[in-house]
């Protein structure tokens, strides 16, 4: 879409957006993909947004546009998960406690893009702080792309279903698997970078040690563009290490010669679920043994991979969600004759919904007096072990191949009567690369089916590259 | 009975920004204006640790003899309460900065650890506890780093805990690492007499108020033991206006902080900051003997001139003259009480190295008594412009008893009728004129001559 987008000229570009404004209001009736769309920007003394509501009519803001027109990349409109902050829109990070929050600063990704002239063309739909894979647990339930009938998947799921439908590209998060699952299940790409390549301030923490901010498109290409824009040093955010780097200009590196160096290892433990989709799986790495080496390997400790993450993540979350107590954002509530503690008691059981109570009961418990060295500490190190496991694997290996998600996206009416561990099962695949904190892309090898490929720290460009490889190669076949 | 205190002690560090942001750290007219969307608590909001608040927390470490930690980690303390910006303070539980060390004051007061945290906004009472309807909350506070010092029991009784705090302060105080005029000290007490449960008393600020907490808490434990009876386990609160200590909670209610990392900042290590902090500092017992023993001045105006940050002026001074117990005097006693009074450093006031050298010789010479010195080293600092103190150096102390004679005739009649009281007065009168550029006896013989001579 961004070549294409290059191509346009500035008029072109400008009459597009406003029509798009149009039908993106049309499928966010249908498929429900947006907390808020980027169409009654009112002028603010430092506008971030380009697009300007007057009498009516939408405008484009020529103060703010001087120096960007002549951008490529002008009023590509991308898409925001709504965790993360764009000034001048709502950020409710799926949650009623911040329905109606106007965040008073820009993420740093999101400075980065409206500095390149981009269009922040709407906050999507996500699962409440992204506790869930399928994007239900919250307000506004988005729906499959491909099919109306199943879920979207999560937690960043308008992200995906906004991309398939627009063939626009989408920043989006994940935490456990939020940026594959829902790129799984609506078959389109998705990046999830190393821990740290790109800064998370601005973003609405769900778990510190595993939120990556990443990105959902329609094609290798856009992944690799965005990626070059976001990624990189922060002094805002301490944890954000990674350089600033190009992925574009070398994305088609591999060729059927040089790839032949390429060893891609295969766990054995991962390839549990629908038949369909290993059947899937395990036809694209038959077509790949002919270029690369592929070996079964065995992946040690992946079964406490699941519970290492959820005490961690509920750990750190059940602290993030602490400041939500009703006193200077978010939801407020009647303040006569209460104490502090009855009050923001009143307003977090009100606004959050069950998954978010399930998740910070669960998290303050592993962290309490007595149970902490049982559950958090030694969470901890199980992490600890599963990062090694990885390094151990990426020594010997470039990839590690795996299915994306083991179970084909659920109906909407299914899920109510799926219970809380089983549908944190479905997580299983996509788990053990996020907590070690490893970069992978999610591959769309059929509807609803993809493959996840998997690479060592900080090698997004190789991961792009080979990635690239695949996708042309199964395309072809 | 045998008392065991043991001490908590919170100081507000004395940098230009708080610990996780870089609002400024000083006192502030308003209400909520040293604010960002940080130290406000707002959601996507991070922390960035302040390298200054580190260095300025290796430097109390080092001063109090601990050992620094090769790594260290932030952590999250939970509790919701309106004064906490994010309902958890960043602090440091299992990895701080640095660990046992000492203070002495006469026997070694043990310190268990010291660590870096973040102080939560500050609470507004709009009327009596129990009767406001609302509270305020001022978050100028919120961020400001502080260092908790925790020492072992080693206490015996108040005036040990007296001699520690003040030479805690004034040891942090030289370093810079705490500045009376816009930091605070806080303390939690933890008192246990004859062996029995240990007390916390939480929060006392200040000095005085610590010290009479435990004074208040050493007796009423002793009263209830004398009573036959046991003292529970629990923590307390100090009343000010009251001098008491009342009960907050019993020990069933016991916070449950629910300590994690917070992965939001690194694992440091100490290193680096080591060693910027070693090159700048030197400790002042090391200064202060060198004073002794390279210039033989008395220990107390040693510690005078190095506490008020007057060493490098004395090292200056006394390479240029040799009357080192003078110099001692002159910036260890005069000038420290200027500065002292007027509450400014040597930096803020008016002081010039040549002039403080022009009067030394001056009263080398014997131009100038070291009473008058003393009297202008009240003003000079402030002022600067030293010729206006000291006038002309030769001073015509003839002329000026020729005009005293003539504009005092009466008070001569007087002596010449025979009142010898009347000479004082026309000395005073002279020594006035030549700004006590002169010898009193010398004018008394001058005067005694002159109306004898007269007669």
């Amino acid at each position: 879409m961004i070549e294409k987008w290059i191509g346009l000229s500035k008029e072109e570009k400008e009459r597009f957006i406003l029509n798009f404004i149009k039908k993106l209001k049309e499928i966010d009736k249908e498929y429900n993909i947006f907390t808020q769309i980027n169409d009654e920007v009112k002028f603010k003394e430092n506008p971030p947004l380009i697009l300007r509501y007057n009498n009516g009519k939408y405008e484009v803001n020529e103060e703010f546009i001087k120096g960007i027109a002549e951008n490529m990349l002008y009023l590509l409109p991308v898409a925001v998960k709504d965790n993360i902050c764009v000034k001048g829109l709502v950020a409710t990070a799926g949650s009623l406690i911040l329905k109606n929050y106007y965040p008073p600063f820009n993420a740093t990704v999101i400075e980065r893009l409206i500095k390149k002239g981009i269009f922040i063309s709407g906050k999507t739909v996500m699962d409440e702080f992204g506790f869930g894979s399928f994007g239900v647990n919250t307000f506004k339930v988005a729906k499959n792309a491909i099919d109306k009938s199943r879920v979207a998947g999560g937690s960043s799921s308008g992200s995906a279903v906004y991309v398939k439908l627009t063939s626009f590209p989408s920043i989006a998060e994940s935490t456990g698997g939020s940026i594959s699952a829902p790129s799984c299940f609506n078959s389109v790409y998705g990046l999830t970078p190393t821990y740290g390549l790109v800064s998370r301030y601005g973003l609405i923490d769900y778990a510190n040690s595993l939120d990556k901010i990443g990105v959902i498109a329609s094609n290798i290409y856009d992944v690799a563009y965005l990626l070059s824009m976001i990624a990189g040093k922060d002094g805002k955010d301490s944890t954000c290490v990674g350089n600033r780097k190009d992925y574009v200009s070398n994305l088609n590196y591999f060729n059927e010669k040089n790839v032949r160096e390429i060893k891609v290892a295969i766990p054995k433990e991962f390839f549990i679920g629908d038949e369909k989709i290993l059947d899937k799986v395990k036809e694209a790495i038959e077509m790949l043994k002919k270029y690369v080496k592929v070996k079964e390997i065995n992946f040690n400790y992946s079964k406490y991979a699941l519970a290492s993450y959820y005490i961690i993540a509920t750990c750190e979350a059940s602290t993030n969600l602490a400041k939500f107590s009703g006193l200077r954002y978010g939801e407020k509530g009647e303040v006569e004759n209460k104490s502090f503690n009855e009050y923001f008691s009143e307003i977090r059981s009100k606004y959050f919904g069950e998954e978010a109570k399930r998740r910070i009961l669960l998290g303050t418990f592993a962290r309490s007096k007595g149970y902490r060295g049982k559950y958090y500490i030694k969470a901890l190190k199980v992490r600890d072990l599963i990062v090694k496991e990885y390094k151990r694997i990426f020594s010997k290996f470039d990839f590690i191949i795996t299915p994306t998600m083991p179970t084909l996206p659920p109906k909407l009416k299914e899920v109510k009567n799926m219970k809380p561990i089983d549908i944190y099962n479905i997580d299983k695949l996509t788990v053990p690369p996020n907590l070690a904190g490893v970069p992978m892309m999610n591959i769309p090898l059929d509807n609803f089916i993809g493959l996840h490929l998997i690479s060592s720290y900080f090698e997004e460009e190789k991961l792009l590259q080979f990635s690239l490889f695949i996708d042309e190669l199964w395309k072809s076949r | 009975m045998e008392v065991k205190i043991g001490l908590e002690v919170h100081c507000q560090l004395n940098t230009k920004s708080k610990l996780f942001c870089s609002c400024k750290n000083e006192i502030a007219e308003k209400a909520n204006t040293n604010v960002c969307p940080i130290c406000l608590g707002y959601p996507g909001s991070k922390p960035v640790v302040n390298k200054e608040a580190i260095k300025k927390a290796i430097i109390a470490s080092i001063a109090l003899n601990c050992k620094i930690n090769e790594t260290f980690a932030f952590s999250r303390k939970v509790y919701f309460y309106p004064d906490m910006s994010k309902n958890y303070q960043i602090t440091q539980y299992e990895m701080p900065i640095a660990k046992e060390g000492f203070i002495d004051i006469g026997k070694k007061i043990r310190i268990r650890r010291i660590h870096i945290e973040e102080d939560p906004a500050r609470i507004v009472h709009t009327g009596n506890i129990k009767s406001e309807k609302y509270i305020l909350i001022d978050y100028n506070r919120s961020g400001i780093p502080l260092i908790e010092i925790v020492t072992e029991p080693d206490f015996c009784d108040v005036s040990e805990v007296k001699k520690f705090l003040r030479k805690l302060i004034s040891l942090l105080t030289y370093l810079k690492v705490f500045d009376p005029k816009k930091n605070t000290i806080k303390a939690d007490v933890n008192v246990s007499v004859n062996g029995g449960e240990r007390v916390e008393i939480k929060n006392v600020t200040g000095i005085k108020n610590i010290e009479k907490a435990i004074a208040f808490e050493i007796i009423r434990q002793k009263r209830i033991v004398e009573m036959g009876k046991k003292v529970e386990r629990e923590t307390r609160k100090f009343d000010e206006d009251l001098s008491i200590t009342y009960t907050l909670r019993k020990k069933e209610e016991e916070e449950d902080y629910g300590y994690i990392f917070d992965t939001d900042l690194p694992i440091f290590e100490s290193l680096p900051f080591v060693n910027e902090v070693r090159k700048e500092m030197v400790l002042p017992e090391e200064k202060i003997n060198f004073l002794i023993e390279k210039y033989k001045i008395s220990k107390e105006l040693a510690k005078s001139i190095v506490y008020s940050h007057l060493f490098d002026l004395f090292t200056y001074l006394s390479s240029k003259f040799s009357d080192y117990n003078l110099i001692a005097r002159l910036l260890g006693n005069y000038l420290k009480k200027c500065l002292n009074y007027n509450k400014i450093s040597l930096e803020e006031s008016k002081v010039k190295r040549e002039d403080l050298l022009t009067l030394l010789k001056l009263v080398k010479d014997k131009k100038l008594p070291e009473r008058k010195l003393k009297e202008i080293m009240k003003f000079y600092p402030l002022k600067g412009n030293l010729s206006k103190f000291i006038k002309e150096e030769r001073v015509n102390v003839d002329e000026a008893i020729d005009k005293v004679l003539k504009e005092n005739e009466k008070v001569v009649e007087d002596y010449k009728k025979g009142k010898e009281e009347a000479i004082n007065f026309l000395i005073g009168e002279v020594l006035k004129k030549v700004n006590y550029n002169a010898n009193a006896k010398e004018i008394r013989k001058k005067i005694i001559r002159i109306l004898n001579e007269t007669k």
